[in-house]
């Protein structure tokens, strides 16, 4: 399923407004992250006018993205609980399986979101399977949002080498 | 509008990639359970003084998502493991219970029992997150951890690169009846107990974070008068002031955390008067902290910490007096803590440590050893 960045319709922007207005019947979005924001991430990573073709792997769907018929990377949406909730993010690889970016797409804890700046999600730009990516190595911590600082660098570090392996196996083409 | 809408239900439908709809699977649970714990033996010197072992803290947190934007969360705490009727002993207490309307992540309504946002403790207490089995003395008779009042407020922090987030409250306030000499505003606080609302008090924080770097700045005021004839009837009567700053930071095997923090109570002579203490008109003082990870050294490829750390303490509850108190210099304190903790995990903790307890006085000083482990969740 080819998906490509696009702009907000009105018609999008109608619905969120009629979200705000009408909660409790718009449940869509409460555990995981809209298509929009994925996609806008991923344009945001890679650049304007990609070609987003969904993989699976095992249960796992990877985001292949292409430009021009050249491949760029690899993205996955991931989840990993933070102290009560989860914290929904966007890894994305070059073709070498180095990290080009991480996204927090959904934060849902009362403490801690500063994860979200791009000061701390910088670190792990260039990081591979092949990094320790251990918090208080090399991954600095956010003091006073310790347990979502670990919990993702956790997850990456699984991710990584989730990724690495299965480009190997020749299951990521 | 109302054509568009199914249109546009249909075409997010049709855009929402299976990755979202896994996951939605995956995290059914909305309801979660969490907590920290911390048991402590503490001996001081001096003439019988036997050692003592408790159950500092059992904490339960339990929270629920009801929506995207709607959240409740709670702490149910134990202190010195029980309570029975006519004894002396433990305390059972909501430490939080609010809930959370979320607008955006830069501005999300907070109502109930909150904890004041005060210096880096009174937030941010689990045991793993401080040095030394028990908190700071600062932290006791300065900012009255664990410090919490029912209210209204907006939290939030500010989307982008800046690192800034705040929060804002409109909570009861605090009691000058409870004001002491020896722990200044501590027994003040009402803690979401059929409280009184007779004087609302404003409390804020704004904190600036980079990795390995939290910056923040806090403020109370409000009065304490509640409604006492002698002392006024105004909202603002016997007004609290509080200031405080802190920092943590954190590079490679260092870190790194201070405190300071000045309470102004204007009219400590009416209070004085009115309920015969001796409480200061100014409270001041501050800590600052430094540990170093041994492992780093000893084991580099080790993901266990060792933090050696030492902290020294300097505050004052009669830090300013008001006319007819005598300022008692035992109150001038100054304690120094080593110690070690030892963290396997970075939510589990064993700790040991040595307290110098001094004063300007040098009177009833002492040392103090304790042991604990702690753990969050």
């Amino acid at each position: 399923m080819p998906l490509r960045p696009r702009r907000s319709s009105p018609a999008l922007l109608c619905l969120i407004a009629a979200g705000a207005l009408a909660l409790p019947s718009v449940p869509l979005s409460a555990q995981t992250a809209p298509a929009d924001k994925v996609t806008e991430s991923i344009g945001r990573v890679f650049g304007p006018d990609l070609t987003i073709d969904s993989v699976l792997v095992d249960s796992t769907e990877v985001f292949r993205i292409s430009k021009e018929g050249t491949l760029l990377g690899f993205a996955e949406v991931r989840n990993v609980r933070g102290k009560e909730r989860p914290i929904t993010y966007l890894v994305a690889v070059d073709t070498a399986g180095a990290t080009r970016d991480i996204d927090i797409l959904v934060y849902r804890e009362s403490q801690g979101g500063e994860i979200a700046n791009e000061a701390w999600r910088k670190q792990f730009r260039g990081k591979s399977a092949a990094d320790p990516l251990q918090v208080g190595k090399d991954i600095r911590n956010i003091s006073g949002a310790t347990i979502s600082s670990n919990a993702v660098t956790r997850s990456m570090r699984q991710a990584l080498t989730e990724l690495a392996a299965w480009r190997a196996e020749g299951r990521l083409p | 509008m109302r054509p568009l809408l199914p249109t546009a239900i249909l075409a997010l439908w049709a855009a929402v990639p299976l990755a979202a709809q896994q996951a939605g699977q995956m995290e059914e649970e909305r309801t979660s359970l969490g907590g920290y714990g911390e048991v402590h033996f503490q001996n001081a010197s001096g003439p019988n003084t036997p050692g003592i072992v408790s159950v500092a803290r059992f904490v339960v947190f339990l929270s629920h998502q009801f929506n995207d934007r709607i959240a409740v969360r709670s702490e149910l705490e134990v202190e010195n493991t029980k309570v029975e009727g006519g004894k002396d002993g433990g305390e059972v207490a909501l430490e939080q219970l609010y809930l959370d309307y979320m607008l955006s992540p830069a501005f999300i309504l907070r109502a109930g029992l909150v904890l004041a946002p005060v210096g880096i403790l009174n937030e941010t207490h689990e045991p793993p997150t401080f040095n030394g089995v028990e908190r700071p003395a600062f932290d006791h008779d300065v900012i009255p951890t664990t410090w919490r009042e029912i209210g209204v407020g907006v939290v939030g922090t500010i989307p982008g690169k800046s690192g800034f987030g705040y929060r804002l409250y409109l909570l009861n306030g605090l009691l000058a009846s409870g004001f002491s000499a020896e722990e200044g505003i501590r027994s003040g606080r009402q803690e979401g107990k059929e409280a009184s609302f007779a004087n609302p008090s404003l409390t804020g924080r704004l904190e600036w974070t980079r990795p390995g770097l939290r910056i923040g700045g806090s403020f109370w005021y409000g009065g304490s008068a509640n409604q006492n004839p002698a002392l006024g009837t105004g909202p603002f009567d016997n007004a609290v002031s509080l200031l405080s700053a802190d920092a943590r930071y954190e590079r490679g095997p260092f870190s790194f955390r201070g405190v300071v923090a000045t309470i102004g109570i204007a009219d400590a002579e009416e209070i004085n008067a009115a309920y015969g203490g001796q409480v200061g008109s100014r409270i001041a003082g501050g800590y600052v902290e430094g540990a170093y990870d041994v492992l780093s050294a000893l084991a580099p490829a080790s993901t266990q910490r060792l933090d050696a750390f030492v902290r020294h303490e300097r505050f004052n509850t009669q830090a300013g007096v008001p006319a007819g108190v005598t300022r008692d210099d035992a109150l001038a304190r100054r304690i120094t803590t080593f110690g070690l903790a030892y963290k396997p995990l970075y939510n589990v903790v064993f700790k040991g440590d040595y307290q110098l307890r001094r004063n300007k006085a040098g009177a009833g000083q002492d040392q103090l050893f304790s042991l604990g482990v702690g753990y969050q969740f």
